[in-house]
C-alpha cells in the first residue's frame, strides 16, 4: 500500500480508519473517505478498465466520472464509476469487459486491427453473404456492452424520493454557488443548494494556493461553507448530483446517503421559482496519440489525488497543459515530492507571472508553445514526446505520469437541456451562455470567469437576480451588484489548440466509444457534416460518460477539419440524465396502489381469487375451478351474492340536470318515472357506445345513475366536457366510493331479501325494472333495483359503503338456509353472456356503435335539440351494412365453444368471437361474436379460426338472442 | 419539460393534474343539415398549430372544471390571453 | 470497405427549377418512396426537401423495433411486407441494416388482455405471420429476467410471442435508403425548407423552398410529426391528427441480458437490448399535443418504476440518455395515405403515430406505386381519409376510446 501524504488541511480521508474490500477475490484495504478508485490506486492498481472496442488499457483520468475509464462491477452492479464512488466496508469489486485480466486482456489484439474498422464499418460489412449476419451479430453482442448483469440480480439497499419546493435552487456548491445561495438567503428566501461532491467548496476546496493574504483557497471554501451551513433557510444537499432540468424550473437530481442516512440513494425533484447554475468547469481533454494511456490524468485529478486523498499520483511527471491551474498543480505536486521533467504549456504567453516565477524557483523546465504529441508505453505511460504546437521540433521525456489538459470548459448542461442557447466565445474558447431560459441564471466559472473575487461577486449577483424573480429584490440592488462585478477582472484568454500536431489514428476524442480523430475525419468525408450526425455515425459522446470527454472537442474539431469559421461552431446536444442514474433510484419508493371495495377482506376470507380490474381489485373466482361451474349453477338454481361496488355511481341535480342527461344519454331522459329504473347508454361522437347504466329519479331535477366500472373515473369530466359551452346549472357528485353495491341473484333471492327488510317486496309490490328506497332496521338506507343482468330474479342493493359489511352479513345470515354463496366476476360474465347482455369492451370495441350491438332501441331520434353526443353519427351510419354487428351463436354438432378472441373467417377475416363458453345451463357451446353485416342472418354458418388451429376449423351458427330464457320470465318472476 | 397549467379556480399547478381536452372548436353545431364532412371536421380535425393555440383543459385532480388557456405548442408554456390574441 | 471515403448520398447539388416529383421531408418514408420510385418505376427526377438533415426527426429518434403483429387484417399485410423487406433491402442497398430478428414478447396482465391478444395472434396466423400465445412460465424461459410472481402491480398472465419481429438499426435504414436513392439519381437537399405548395385549377404546380421555387406536378408530404401542420398550413387541409412528444431512453451498455423485445401495455413500457448492449426503453407519451421534442422528469421516473417491477434486475442499471421525438397520432392508430384527392398531384403519407419506422419500407414501396401510376394500390386503400367521415375507424386498438390525443 502506498504511503499517504499527511498533514494536509484538504485531506478528506481518515488514515486511522481502514476499510477492507475485495477486489478480484483478494482482500485489500483503503481508508475512510477514499473512493474505490483511490483505494485501488493506493494498492498499486493502475489499469482500471479495458475500452469498449479496442480493449485498450484505461486508467484514472478524471475524478468526477467524465468517462467510463474506471467502470467496474461493484456488489453485482455493473458500470460503477469507481473514481467517484465512495469505498464501503466489504465491497466486492470486479473488473469487467476483459478476457483474462485487466493487465492481460486477450481481446486487446483488436487494438492493432483498427485499420479494419473505419467509422461505421459495420454498415458495410458482415452482410455478404446474408447467412453470416446472424453469426456475426451473436459475436457483436458478446463483445459489445461493458458490464454484466445477472438476470437474477437482486438489488439491496434503500431507495427513497423527495419532492421539495423552494424559492431558489442553486446547482453547484462551489464559491459561486455558495455566494449565490447566501445572497438569495439574505433576502429571506428559501434556498436549496445541490453539490455533487461529498463536501462543499468546488474548485476552491482542494487548493492550498493563497486566496488572499493569510488565507488559502481551501480555507476560504471552508469559511463560505460554514456560513452556508449556518444559514437557516439554506437546505444543503451534498453528494447530490443534478440529473435533469426542465422548463418552469423543475430540477431533478439524486443524493447518495451517508452511513447515518435512512437511504442509500434518493431521487430529488425540486420545483423552484428561480434556478442558479453554478456548475463550474471541467477540463478539456488534450488530443494527441495515446492520450488515454494509464498514467495520463487531468490536472484536477492529479491535484485532488494528492490534496484530497493523500496520494502522490506518480514519481516522475510530465505536464502538458494549457492553463494556469496546470502550472499551479505542477508547483503544488512538486512541493509534495513529485519529480517533474518538464511542463509543456500550449500558450506561448499569458501565463500568470507569479506562477512562472515559482516554477523557475523550483527549476522546473517550462516549455511555452509546446504540447504532448504522443504517449509511449504499452500498458502504462513511460515516455512522452513533447513537440512545439506547430510540430516542428520534438523531444522525448521519461515519466510515469503525464498530467494533460488542453484547457477548461464550463459545465452548461443544466442550461442546454432546458433549451438555453450557448455561443462560442473566441476570447475564452468556451461555449458561454447566450440566451438563458426564463428565471435561470448562470454564475461563476460558467460565465468564463476565473478570478476568485469575480467568481464570488458573480455568485452574489446571481443570488440577487434569483431574488428578483421571487420579487424579493429591487433592480437597483442588482445594478449595484453588477457594478461591483464589473470592477473585477473578467474572463482571461483561453487556449485555441484543438489537437496536437498528429494524424490522429489513436488520438481519442471519445474514450467511452473508442472514437478517434481519424474516425471523425472518415465520417465527415462520408457526408456526415454536422456534429449531431457525426455523433450518430461514430457513436462519439454516446457512452456512460455522457459526453464529458468529447463534448467540447468534437464541435471544435469538426469546425477545424471543415475549415469553418468559429462563429459557426455549435455545441453538441446534451440529454438527461446528466449523470447516469440507477433505475432503483429513479423508481424510489414505488407502491402498487389499487382501490379495494368494502367487501375486500371478507371476500378474500371466503376464498376469492382476486384480479386487477382497472383501478380496482375484484374477486374474479371463488374456487380454483375457473370455469365457475358451481358458482353459475348456484345462481341459476338457488341464490348467489356478488359485490358490485366498483360500479360508477353518481348524483346529478339542478334545474338543467335533465338537459345534461339528454346530451350524453341516447334515450329520452325527460320521461324517467319515479320508482322505475331506466336503462340507457352513452356514445361518443362517432356513435360508438362507450358506456351503459341505469338512471333513477330521486326527486324533482335530482337523479342517481350508474356507469360501468371503467368509466367511473371520467364520467363527470365527460358530461362537463360536452356541456362546456352551455352554461347549464347542474351539479354532480361522484358517489362511487361512498356507495357499495350488492347483487343478490337467483330464484331464491326474494326469499333471502325479505327476511331482512320490512317492506313488501313481492313481485306485485316491487316488480321487475322498478326502484325502491327503504331502510333496513330503521337505520341503513338502501336503494334497491330489480334488474336482470344475469337473467335471474335479481336485486341490486346500493348501500352506503360504511354499512356494506353489515348488510352483507345480514344477507348471508338470512341466506344460510338456502346455502347462499358468493359468485365472482367470471361467473357473472358467463351468466350474462348466456342472457346476451353485453359488457362494453367485451362485446364492443373502438369501431362498435350503439346500433351494432343491438341497443338501437335505446336511442330516441326525436331530440335533435338536445344535440345528443353520438346522434349525428348514428344517423349517418345507420344504413351501413359493412359494419361489424353483434350476433349470438351456438356451436355445430354439440362442439365445444371456441376460445374468446378467435376469428370468424372465410377467405378474409369477417369478425371475431367476443365471449363464448360451454354453457352448463344450456348444455352446449354458445357465445356472442361481432361479424360483418352479411353474416348476421339467423342460421348463418360461422367458420371459426382459432390460434394454432392450422387447417382445422370449427363451426357455429347464428341464433336468436338471448340464448337463455328468451321470454325473460326468470328475471321478471 | 415540466408543464404547468393555470386553473382559473386553483391557480398554477403541475400539468399532470390536468387532462387535455382538444383544440378550441366552438359550440356543437346544429344537427339539421349537417353533412358528414362538416361533422367530421368538428369532431376529428385539428389545426396542429406549431405555436400558440387556444385549447381546453380539465382539472381532473383538482376542482373538476373545464376551461381554456392559450399555450405555445413548441415550448409548452402558457401564454397570457392578451398576448396570444395580438 | 477500405476504399477512400465518398459522400454516402452524393455530392451537394444545386436545386433545379423543376423536378418530376418533389418529396417534402427527408425521413424514412420519403427516402423509401424515392428509392422505389426510382427502382421500380424508373422515376428518377426527384428532389427530397429536408429542413434539417436526413433522419433528423422520428427516423433517428425511434427505438428501432419492427414487428407485424397488428390487430386488423388491413394493417397486418402491410407490416408483414415491411418485415420481409429488411433482409431484401440489406442486400439491394448493399448496406447492413443490422436486422436482429430476435422476436417480440408482448406481456399480458389479465384474462381480458389474453383474449385481446388471441384476436391479434389469430389474425397474424391467418395471414401467415408467426405469433403465439404463451403462458407466464414460457415467457420466463424466453426472458429469464422477467418477474412472474404475483407480488407486482400487474402480475404477468402470459404473453404474445412474435418470433419474426425484432430490431433494425434505424440510422442504417436512413443512410442506406439515402445511398440507394442517390445512386439512382434522386437528389437529397438538406438544410432546405419547404415553404409552400403552389396549386392552380385544383392541380399541384410548384413547391416554394428556402432555396428557390420548384415547378412540379407531383408533391408528397411525409414529414413525420410535422406533416399535419405542414399540410394544413400549406394547403388548408385539416387532418385528424394530434402531434405528441414521445420519449425513449437507454441505459448504460450491458453484456447480453434481453434476447427479445419485451413490452407491456399495462405498464406502458417496452424494453429491448441494442446490439451495443444498451437497454432501450420507452412507450409513454404526455397526452397533450406539442412539438417540443423535450423529455420529462415524470416519464423517466415512470419508466424506472415500471421496469423495476417486471424486470427487477434492471434496478442495478443506470439510465444514460433520454430523448424525445414526435408522434402524429390518429384516433384509430392507423395512418393516412392519400393521393390526388384534394388536389391532383398532391399526396400525403402521415399519421403513423409511433409505427412509422416499422412500416417505412412497404409504405414507401406502395406510395411510389401510387404516385407513379396515379392509381391507389389495394394495400393502401383502407388508409384513406374518408374513413373518419364514415365513422369507420380502423379498430387497430381494441380498447374503447373517447379520443384523448394519445388514445
Amino acid at each position: 500500500m502506498m504511503n499517504r501524504l499527511n498533514n494536509l488541511a484538504t485531506l478528506q480521508i481518515d488514515s486511522s480508519r481502514k476499510i477492507s474490500f475485495i477486489f478480484r477475490g483478494k482482500r485489500y484495504y483503503g481508508l475512510e473517505g477514499d473512493t474505490i478508485a483511490t483505494a485501488l490506486y493506493s494498492n498499486g492498481i493502475r489499469i482500471f478498465a479495458r475500452s469498449l472496442k479496442y480493449h485498450r488499457p484505461r486508467g484514472l483520468y478524471s475524478l468526477d466520472g467524465e468517462c467510463s475509464n474506471t467502470c467496474m462491477e461493484v456488489d453485482g452492479i455493473p458500470n460503477v464509476r469507481c473514481e467517484n464512488t465512495l469505498l464501503k466496508d466489504a465491497m466486492e469489486i470486479k473488473e469487467q469487459n476483459v478476457k483474462g485480466s485487466l493487465e492481460n486482456d486477450k481481446m486487446s489484439v483488436i487494438d492493432k486491427m483498427d485499420w479494419m474498422m473505419p467509422a461505421g464499418f459495420y454498415y458495410n460489412t458482415m452482410h455478404k453473404p446474408a447467412k453470416i449476419w446472424p453469426i456475426a451479430m451473436k459475436q457483436i453482442r458478446k463483445v459489445a456492452g461493458l458490464g454484466t448483469l445477472s438476470p437474477d440480480f437482486k438489488m439491496t439497499g434503500k431507495y427513497d424520493e423527495i419532492f421539495p419546493t423552494t424559492d431558489v435552487c442553486v446547482i453547484g456548491g462551489g464559491p459561486a454557488g455558495m455566494s449565490a445561495a447566501l445572497s438569495a438567503a439574505g433576502k429571506g428566501l428559501r434556498v436549496i443548494l445541490l453539490e455533487s461532491r461529498p463536501v462543499l467548496g468546488g474548485f476552491f476546496e482542494y487548493r492550498l494556493k493563497e486566496y488572499k493574504e493569510g488565507q488559502s483557497f481551501h480555507e476560504r471554501a471552508r469559511e463560505l461553507a460554514a456560513q452556508v451551513e449556518e444559514a437557516e433557510n439554506i437546505r444543503v444537499f451534498t453528494h447530490a448530483s443534478m440529473i435533469g432540468a426542465y422548463n418552469n424550473n423543475l430540477i431533478t437530481g439524486f443524493q447518495i446517503g451517508r452511513e447515518s442516512d435512512c437511504f442509500d440513494e434518493r431521487y430529488i425533484e425540486i420545483r423552484a421559482q428561480s434556478v442558479i447554475v453554478a456548475t463550474g468547469c471541467i477540463e478539456r481533454p488534450l488530443l494527441f496519440e495515446n492520450n488515454e494511456r494509464p498514467g495520463i490524468m487531468q490536472t484536477g485529478c492529479a491535484l485532488r489525488m494528492a490534496h484530497t486523498y493523500g496520494l502522490l499520483p506518480g514519481k516522475e511527471a510530465v505536464f502538458s497543459i494549457g492553463h494556469d491551474l496546470g502550472l499551479e498543480t505542477a508547483i503544488s505536486l512538486y512541493d509534495l515530492g513529485l519529480k517533474i521533467s518538464c511542463v509543456a504549456d500550449i500558450r506561448r504567453e499569458g501565463q500568470d507571472s507569479e506562477l512562472v516565477a515559482q516554477l523557475r524557483e523550483r527549476n522546473i523546465e517550462l516549455l511555452k508553445g509546446s504540447v504532448a504529441t504522443m504517449a509511449h508505453g504499452a500498458k502504462q505511460v513511460n515516455k512522452v514526446t513533447i513537440a512545439t504546437v506547430n510540430g516542428t521540433a520534438s523531444q522525448d521525456y521519461n515519466c510515469d505520469l503525464l498530467v494533460a489538459s488542453a484547457g477548461l470548459t464550463p459545465v452548461t448542461s443544466a442550461i442546454t437541456v432546458v433549451r438555453g442557447r450557448l455561443k462560442y466565445d473566441d476570447h475564452t474558447g468556451y461555449f458561454l451562455p447566450d440566451q438563458m431560459p426564463e428565471k435561470m441564471h448562470a454564475t461563476g466559472r460558467v460565465l468564463g470567469l476565473d478570478n476568485a473575487l469575480a467568481i464570488e461577486s458573480s455568485g452574489r449577483l446571481a443570488g440577487l437576480q434569483a431574488a428578483f424573480d421571487c420579487k424579493a429584490c429591487s433592480i437597483a440592488e442588482i445594478g449595484e451588484a453588477e457594478n461591483e462585478l464589473e470592477k473585477l477582472p473578467g474572463p482571461t484568454q483561453g487556449t485555441k489548440l484543438v489537437i496536437a500536431p498528429v494524424k490522429g489514428r489513436k488520438s481519442f476524442i471519445c474514450f467511452d466509444e473508442d472514437t478517434t480523430i481519424k474516425n471523425i475525419n472518415q465520417a465527415i468525408d462520408k457526408g456526415f457534416d454536422v456534429p449531431e450526425l457525426i455523433k450518430r455515425f461514430t457513436s462519439a459522446g454516446t457512452g456512460p460518460g455522457q459526453g464529458g470527454i468529447p463534448g467540447h472537442n468534437l464541435p471544435l474539431y469538426v469546425a477545424q477539419y471543415q475549415k469553418l469559421p468559429s462563429i459557426s461552431i455549435r455545441s453538441t446536444t446534451v440529454r438527461p440524465p446528466i449523470v447516469p442514474t440507477l433505475l432503483s433510484t429513479y423508481a424510489g419508493t414505488n407502491h402498487a396502489m389499487f382501490k379495494r371495495t368494502p367487501m375486500d377482506e371478507m371476500q378474500r376470507e371466503d376464498g376469492g381469487v382476486f384480479r386487477n380490474i382497472g383501478v380496482w381489485q375484484r374477486a374474479r373466482y371463488f374456487s380454483n375451478d375457473f370455469s365457475c361451474k358451481a358458482e353459475i349453477e348456484n345462481v341459476r338454481s338457488n341464490v348467489g351474492i356478488l359485490d358490485g361496488s366498483t360500479l360508477g355511481k353518481f348524483r346529478i341535480s339542478g334545474p338543467d340536470a335533465v338537459k345534461a342527461l339528454e346530451r350524453v344519454f341516447v334515450s329520452d331522459m325527460s320521461k324517467i318515472k319515479e320508482g322505475r329504473v331506466k336503462y340507457s347508454a352513452m356514445c361518443n361522437d362517432d356513435g360508438c357506445v362507450i358506456d351503459d347504466g341505469i338512471i333513477v329519479k330521486q326527486g324533482e331535477n335530482d337523479f342517481y345513475f350508474t356507469t360501468s366500472t371503467g368509466r367511473a373515473g371520467s364520467t363527470i369530466e365527460w358530461i362537463r366536457y360536452h356541456t362546456r359551452y352551455d352554461g347549464w346549472d347542474f351539479h354532480m357528485v361522484n358517489l362511487t366510493d361512498s356507495m357499495g353495491v350488492i347483487n343478490l341473484s337467483g330464484p331464491n333471492a326474494r326469499k333471502v331479501l325479505e327476511k331482512i327488510v320490512d317492506i313488501d317486496i313481492s313481485n306485485e309490490a316491487f316488480g321487475f325494472s322498478e326502484y325502491r328506497e327503504f331502510k333496513i332496521k330503521d337505520t341503513i338506507s338502501v336503494r334497491a333495483m330489480r334488474l336482470g343482468f344475469v337473467g335471474e330474479l335479481s336485486y341490486e342493493l346500493h348501500v352506503p359503503s360504511s354499512y356494506m359489511k353489515s348488510v352483507w352479513l345480514m344477507l348471508n345470515e338470512a341466506g344460510k338456509e338456502f346455502n347462499i354463496r358468493n359468485f365472482g366476476v367470471e361467473a357473472q360474465n358467463v351468466l350474462r353472456m348466456e342472457k346476451c347482455h353485453i359488457i362494453l369492451g367485451q362485446e364492443s370495441e373502438q369501431r362498435t356503435n350503439l346500433l351494432d350491438v343491438g341497443l338501437g332501441f335505446l336511442w330516441d331520434r326525436n331530440k335533435p335539440k338536445a344535440k345528443t353526443v353520438g346522434a349525428v353519427a348514428l344517423r349517418q351510419a345507420e344504413s351501413d351494412q359493412t359494419r361489424l354487428k353483434l350476433v349470438g351463436f351456438k356451436m355445430e354438432n354439440s362442439g365445444r365453444a371456441p376460445r374468446d378472441g378467435s376469428l370468424i373467417v372465410d377467405e378474409k377475416v369477417r369478425g371475431y368471437i367476443c365471449t363464448a363458453r360451454d354453457s352448463f345451463t344450456l348444455k352446449e357451446g354458445v357465445g356472442m361474436a361481432l361479424v360483418e353485416g352479411d353474416l348476421t342472418k339467423i342460421g348463418t354458418r360461422l367458420e371459426i379460426y382459432e390460434d394454432e388451429c392450422g387447417d382445422d376449423r370449427i363451426y357455429g351458427k347464428v341464433v336468436q338472442m338471448p340464448l337463455y330464457d328468451p321470454e325473460g320470465t326468470r328475471m321478471k318472476m | 419539460m415540466a408543464l404547468t397549467i393555470t386553473c382559473p379556480i386553483c391557480g398554477k399547478r403541475n400539468g399532470y393534474e390536468f387532462k387535455f381536452g382538444g383544440e378550441e372548436r366552438g359550440p356543437r353545431p346544429d344537427e339539421k343539415d349537417l353533412t358528414p364532412e362538416a361533422w367530421c371536421d368538428y369532431v376529428h380535425m385539428n389545426n396542429c398549430v406549431a405555436g400558440v393555440q387556444k385549447e381546453w383543459w380539465f382539472h381532473r385532480d383538482g376542482c373538476g372544471s373545464w376551461f381554456t388557456i392559450h399555450r405555445d405548442t413548441t415550448t409548452n408554456f402558457e401564454v397570457e390571453k392578451a398576448e396570444a390574441e395580438k | 470497405m477500405f476504399s477512400k471515403q465518398k459522400p454516402l448520398w452524393g455530392k451537394k447539388k444545386k436545386l433545379k427549377s423543376s423536378y418530376d416529383v418533389v418529396l417534402i421531408g427527408g425521413g424514412l418514408h420519403n427516402l423509401a418512396t424515392a428509392y422505389y420510385l426510382a427502382k421500380n418505376h424508373g422515376v428518377t427526377d426527384i428532389a427530397i426537401i429536408e429542413k434539417n438533415f436526413i433522419g433528423f426527426g422520428g427516423a433517428g429518434r425511434n427505438t428501432a423495433i419492427v414487428r407485424a403483429n397488428q390487430r386488423t387484417q388491413h394493417n397486418v399485410p402491410l407490416y408483414k411486407e415491411a418485415l420481409d423487406l429488411w433482409p431484401v433491402l440489406t442486400k439491394e442497398l448493399d448496406y447492413n441494416l443490422m436486422f436482429n430478428n430476435c422476436g417480440n414478447l408482448n406481456l399480458m396482465h389479465s384474462e381480458a388482455a389474453m383474449k385481446a391478444a388471441r384476436t391479434t395472434i389469430s389474425t397474424a396466423q391467418f395471414h401467415g405471420v408467426e405469433s403465439h400465445l404463451i403462458d407466464a412460465k414460457e415467457a420466463k424461459e424466453l426472458v429469464p429476467a422477467l418477474n412472474i410472481s404475483d407480488d407486482i402491480t400487474f402480475p404477468i398472465h402470459g404473453a404474445m410471442f412474435h418470433p419474426p419481429g425484432g430490431i433494425v438499426r434505424h440510422d442504417a435504414v436512413v443512410w442506406g435508403l439515402a445511398k440507394g436513392a442517390a445512386e439512382k439519381g434522386v437528389e437529397i437537399h438538406q438544410q432546405t425548407e419547404a415553404l409552400a405548395v403552389g396549386t392552380k385549377n385544383g392541380k399541384v404546380t410548384s413547391v416554394t423552398t428556402s432555396e428557390g421555387v420548384i415547378n412540379t406536378k407531383q408533391v408528397l408530404i411525409s414529414a413525420g410529426g410535422y406533416s399535419a401542420g405542414l399540410i394544413n398550413g400549406m394547403l388548408g387541409i385539416k387532418l385528424p391528427i394530434s402531434v405528441l412528444t414521445i420519449q425513449a431512453m437507454v441505459t448504460q451498455p450491458l453484456k447480453p441480458l434481453l434476447n427479445h423485445v419485451v413490452s407491456s401495455g399495462a405498464y406502458h413500457c417496452y424494453a429491448n437490448q441494442t446490439l451495443k448492449g444498451e437497454i432501450a426503453t420507452g412507450a409513454h407519451m404526455d397526452p397533450w399535443p406539442n412539438y417540443t421534442n423535450l423529455s420529462t422528469a415524470h416519464f423517466i421516473k415512470h419508466q424506472a418504476e415500471a421496469l423495476c417491477e417486471f424486470l427487477p434486475c434492471l434496478k442495478g442499471v443506470r439510465f444514460m440518455r433520454i430523448w424525445g421525438g414526435l408522434a402524429d397520432m390518429t384516433p384509430d392508430m392507423a395512418p393516412i395515405l392519400e393521393g390526388n384527392n384534394h388536389f391532383d398531384g398532391f399526396f400525403m403519407n402521415c399519421g403513423w403515430g409511433y409505427f412509422g419506422f416499422k412500416s417505412c419500407s412497404s409504405a414507401g414501396k406502395y406510395m411510389a406505386e401510387y404516385m407513379a401510376t396515379n392509381h391507389c394500390p389495394d394495400m393502401l386503400k383502407p388508409f384513406a381519409l374518408k374513413r373518419y367521415e364514415e365513422h369507420k375507424l380502423m379498430g387497430e386498438t381494441a380498447a374503447l376510446v373517447s379520443y384523448s390525443p394519445d388514445n
